[in-house]
């Protein structure tokens, strides 16, 4: 048997799944203050009278670092960079205790400077007077060459007695300076606070005799054993829209494209899956003000909800963003599309007359009756969908591309689904999908889409190999591994191979060995290198990647 | 129509399309291959440029056959001249030139590859690393999509931009400078100081050739005393930057010594309002730098800290003699910018009827020899720069030959002119000395290409 659990911002949802079909469900209201407890409040519901051992994987999906970080919970956080040439630092907005040192390496990974250790020693005083025990330190094309990151953060725990160093070229080593150090702070900043969870939940489970492997949901629509997991606290963050895309995923039939809409309350989270594959961001995701590296799927969030507040201005409506309260037909203070809903029978929640009551009134200063008005606010908020669902496609068509096949393959695609998760999509997506031409599903399970999804999710990984071979070493982008090429004939066949190994290996490494034969190849390209009129080496570029997907268990019960 | 440069308003962000064709190369050895953008990709997306507020990144499309036509006569045809690589950087240039027009940026940069500057008009295969001349075919794409007229073209590649040169040489309209290594010293072997333009536009084509070794000092010192100054007085509705980046003191197909900060200055002194990247081969030690120096200056940011590991200011200076020489180019192409309406007026009496000239182009990468006679109707019509023929034979490497003849009406032709160039090529179709007979006329934007083997007719 298997168990989803997702924490979302306003119930912590729950599913038990047994040879592929959803047996039971639970709901409890979220808890801000006491996630710990809401979780364990849903797993207690769903497995009551469930023999522990018949249990076999256990996915959570939490807000918790999405909230911390949002009420600035976490811990303070110094840094120290190294930019070397190119902007003037100063433009970087990394926010609180940035140190700037001297030194620099290349886009190769060559010292162009030495690193300035008297500096990073002063440093490393100041951050030390001002009580950090916190510090991230980043060098620019650190994930070339981390000689500089190894050599500032020996001297910072030699500066400031206990404290934590992380070091950017192991948060991430895709190229962008700012989101990496970014990323690193963000990762120093909730270690803690997520390792004290990861225990608090590993006994909890372990308290209620489940042996079942507990993995928790990234971003990427990803599982990672919970044990691995507090090595990568970030990547965490945004999994609630995660869990609902990987929930149509396994609720859909497969390869086909989607649009997913997650109406809630207040907001509408829009995804893609294209060719049964979820759009992940082409760059990494926003965190408060912070551009980060952390690998999200491309959720576009829009502030229409069912309880989004409805006016007339100027004899117009508006529709959103704000929320006054729950729906007028369920005691709430104002007109809202639920109400509009609710008298066009494409819902039935919520007391008939109060939803009357609350059209009329707009009616009223429209110059209309109670339906007419009803009818304006629906196609109000079907427009928004409509118009932030192209814009979406739009978006991923647009974007840059850098090689002359990326050009000439994009095509413009439409979708074949509109799939409606979350309590405001019974009434609303099935007039969205016909605007689109597309089929209007609402799966069964919609409301608990989420927690399906974490359940059935498959672990994901990815690997970016880069070998140099000129310079004779290679690197991993992901963790920072370096290691020599001898070979000066190392071409792409060795170099996929290797890559393939590497993969194999880091995926033991976190746990999912089991997973490493899922790994596909992404891009492979190489680059002659040409100094004087011959060719002096190769620069290999190399990804691969577990994509998201679903576990074998899931045999697709409840598939449209 | 006024252009946004007429109408410079609130900050807006610069545009940026970076094409670094990353599949496409001339041969695997080539300069013009697939690692000559690696190490800028890898330097401005690690800079995180492309996540500036100040910074939109576009994505880039095809051209059209037709924005090639506009602008060339392609022996054997456009689709057979251009890769898709050519389109997509030609594509580039227009998207950037819509989002300029429309005012969502407030100046853009295109760099991509491949480059463009040393094609003409007449493009019978590969000249200098260019199959088709992006600057132009962008140009010709706005003036007439968005009616302006007055562009300036300023060349600061370190080798003259003769194929930009060719193509506008007889418009009086488009005024093009450009300064490079002296072209004794340095391919294509021209762009001397006498070659002002055509004898209807004479003084609106200004060539600055510079000493070997000339630093950032020389080139500020020219766009100071003499670039700046004839644009205040041409008003261009459009500053165009062909920009190419083998000025550095790195590169390895040139002499200069430019550096990084000399060319982020360049651009803020300059400030285009479109820059189109041509050649620049230092690869590793110039590009990189020199790419972030250029997109932080047109972003309006501070650049100051973008340098070359062995670089530091002072490096270079200027000699007496090289100061002398410069000077003493500047002074005399002022002298020429200021009697040009005299030098045209003369140019035109000494022309008679019609203005014919000879020459031998070399295309060094394909291998061929071409010679043209090119002759333009000296129009009693003021206004109308008159049209224009080209008779062109090329030769292969092997022997093997094309001809072609073309006929030309400018976009602001008389009536008469127009006329008369349609019965030119009317009259051609049955000339069998020649494989292909093309008419360009850019007033109705029609292009064609008649073969006179094959008797049949393309209009783009």
């Amino acid at each position: 048997m298997l168990i989803g659990i997702d924490v979302g911002g306003t119930t912590t949802d729950a599913v038990l799944i047994d040879e592929g079909k959803v047996i039971k469900t639970s709901k409890v209201p979220t808890d801000h203050d006491h996630l710990l407890e809401c979780l364990m409040a849903a797993l207690d519901e769903i497995v009551l009278g469930i023999p522990p051992e018949k249990i076999e994987r256990v996915v959570l999906s939490t807000t918790l670092i999405t909230n911390l970080i949002a009420e600035g919970k976490t811990d303070p956080v110094a840094l120290i960079i190294e930019p070397g040439p190119g902007m003037n630092p100063d433009g970087y907005s990394l926010g609180g205790e940035v140190q700037i040192v001297r030194g620099a390496i290349d886009y190769r990974g060559r010292e162009i400077e030495a690193l300035d250790e008297d500096q990073v020693e002063k440093a490393a005083a100041k951050i030390a007077e001002r009580g950090y025990r916190k510090v991230a330190v980043a060098s620019k094309f650190g994930q070339r060459n981390h000689a500089h990151e190894e050599r500032m953060r020996e001297t910072v725990m030699r500066t400031i007695p206990g404290v934590h160093v992380e070091m950017g070229h192991q948060a991430s080593g895709r190229l962008n300076f700012p989101r990496r150090a970014a990323t690193t702070v963000l990762k120093a900043a909730a270690m803690d606070e997520y390792r004290k969870f990861a225990g608090e939940v590993t006994k909890a489970v372990a308290g209620r005799r489940i042996q079942a492997p507990v993995y928790i949901l990234k971003a990427d629509g990803g599982t990672l054993p919970l044990a691995t997991s507090i090595e990568h606290p970030v990547e965490t963050i945004f999994s609630g829209p995660a869990a609902s895309t990987m929930g149509v995923l396994a609720l859909t039939p497969a390869g086909q494209t989607s649009v997913v809409v997650d109406i809630g309350g207040t907001t509408t989270d829009i995804a893609l899956i294209l060719d049964g594959s979820p759009l992940i961001s082409s760059e990494g995701a926003r965190v408060n003000s912070y551009l980060t590296h952390i690998r999200a799927f491309a959720v576009k969030s829009v502030a229409l909800g069912g309880d989004s507040r409805v006016r007339a201005v100027g004899g117009r409506v508006a529709v959103g963003p704000e929320r006054a309260g729950p729906a007028f037909c369920l005691g709430g203070p104002e007109p809202t599309p639920t109400d509009a809903m609710r008298i066009l029978n494409l819902i039935s929640i919520g007391e008939r007359n109060l939803a009357e009551e609350a059209m009329a009134n707009l009616g009223k200063k429209l110059g209309c009756s109670a339906g007419e008005a009803a009818q304006t606010v629906v196609d109000a908020a079907v427009e928004i969908l409509i118009r932030e669902i192209d814009e979406m496609f739009l978006a991923w068509e647009e974007e840059p591309a850098y090689r002359v096949w990326e050009i000439l393959q994009k095509e413009k695609i439409r979708p074949q689904n509109v799939v409606g998760v979350g309590g405001g999509s019974l009434g609303l997506v099935p007039l969205v999908a016909e605007r689109l031409g597309a089929r209007g599903i609402i799966p069964d399970n919609a409301t608990v889409a989420n927690a399906i999804g974490a359940a059935v999710a498959r672990p994901t990984l990815t690997l970016t190999f880069r070998a140099d071979t000129e310079r004779g070493f290679y690197t991993v982008a992901e963790d920072g591994t370096t290691g020599e090429i001898r070979d000066r004939r190392f071409g792409q066949k060795e170099a996929e191979e290797m890559a393939k190994r590497l993969i194999i290996e880091r995926a033991a490494d976190m746990g999912i060995g089991e997973y490493a034969a899922e790994a596909v190849l992404t891009a492979s390209e190489v680059f002659n290198m040409v100094r004087g009129w011959s060719t002096s080496g190769r620069i290999l570029d190399v990804s691969m990647q577990i994509p998201a997907g679903l576990i074998p268990e899931w045999t697709g019960g409840g598939r449209g | 129509m006024t252009s946004p440069r007429e109408v410079k308003g609130e900050a807006r962000k610069m545009g940026l399309i970076f094409f670094p064709a990353f599949d496409w190369a001339i041969t695997p050895t080539h300069p013009e291959r697939e690692e000559r953008l690696l190490y800028t990709r890898d330097q401005i997306f690690e800079e995180g440029l492309m996540d500036l507020p100040e910074v939109e990144e576009y994505k880039p499309r095809l051209a059209e056959h037709k924005d090639i036509a506009r602008v060339h006569f392609c022996i054997p045809s456009v689709e057979a001249l251009v890769t898709e690589a050519h389109l997509i950087a030609a594509g580039s240039t227009l998207v950037l030139a819509d989002a300029y027009m429309k005012g969502e940026i407030n100046n853009a940069f295109a760099l991509v590859r491949p480059p463009g500057h040393h094609s003409m008009r007449v493009a019978h295969g590969n000249r200098g690393f260019c199959n088709v001349n992006n600057e132009a075919i962008m140009v010709e794409y706005i003036r007439r999509k968005y009616g302006i007229r007055r562009v300036a073209i300023i060349d600061t590649d370190v080798h003259h931009g003769d194929g930009t040169q060719e193509i506008f040489y007889h418009d009086p309209d488009v005024l093009f400078i450009s300064f490079h290594q002296d072209g004794r010293t340095l391919y294509p072997g021209s762009g001397f100081v006498d070659e002002q333009g055509g004898p209807k536009a004479m003084g609106r084509t200004i060539n600055i050739p510079l000493p070997p070794e000339t630093p950032d000092e020389g080139i500020h010192y020219v766009l100071k005393e003499l670039v700046l100054p004839i644009l205040e007085e041409f008003r261009p509705q459009l500053v165009v930057n062909s920009a190419g980046q083998d000025n550095h003191y790195t590169d390895p197909l040139a002499n200069m010594r430019f550096s990084a900060q000399g060319y982020a200055k360049l651009n803020e002194m300059l400030a285009p309002d479109i820059a189109v990247l041509e050649g620049g081969y230092a690869i590793e030690s110039a590009l990189p730098y020199v790419n972030c120096g250029i997109i932080l200056a047109m972003a309006g940011l501070d650049y100051s800290n973008v340098r070359e590991p062995d670089y530091h200011p002072g490096r270079f200076s200027m000699s007496r003699t090289m100061e002398a020489n410069i000077t003493g180019t500047v002074e005399y192409l002022q002298g020429v910018w200021d009697a040009r309406d005299e030098l045209t007026a003369k140019a035109v009496e000494r022309a008679g009827p019609f203005f014919r000239r000879h020459k031998n182009i070399f295309y060094d990468t394909d291998g061929i020899r071409e010679r043209q006679t090119e002759s333009v109707k000296m129009c009693p019509d003021k206004s109308c720069p008159g049209y224009m023929t080209i008779d062109t034979d090329a030769v292969r490497g092997y022997g093997q030959s094309e001809s072609g003849f073309g006929t030309f009406v400018p976009l602001f032709a008389c009536k008469s002119c127009r006329e008369e160039a349609r019965e030119e090529y009317e009259a051609h179709k049955t000339d069998s000395r020649y494989n292909y007979i093309f008419f360009q006329d850019k007033n109705r934007d029609e292009y064609r290409l008649y073969s006179t083997r094959m008797h049949n007719e393309r209009v783009y």
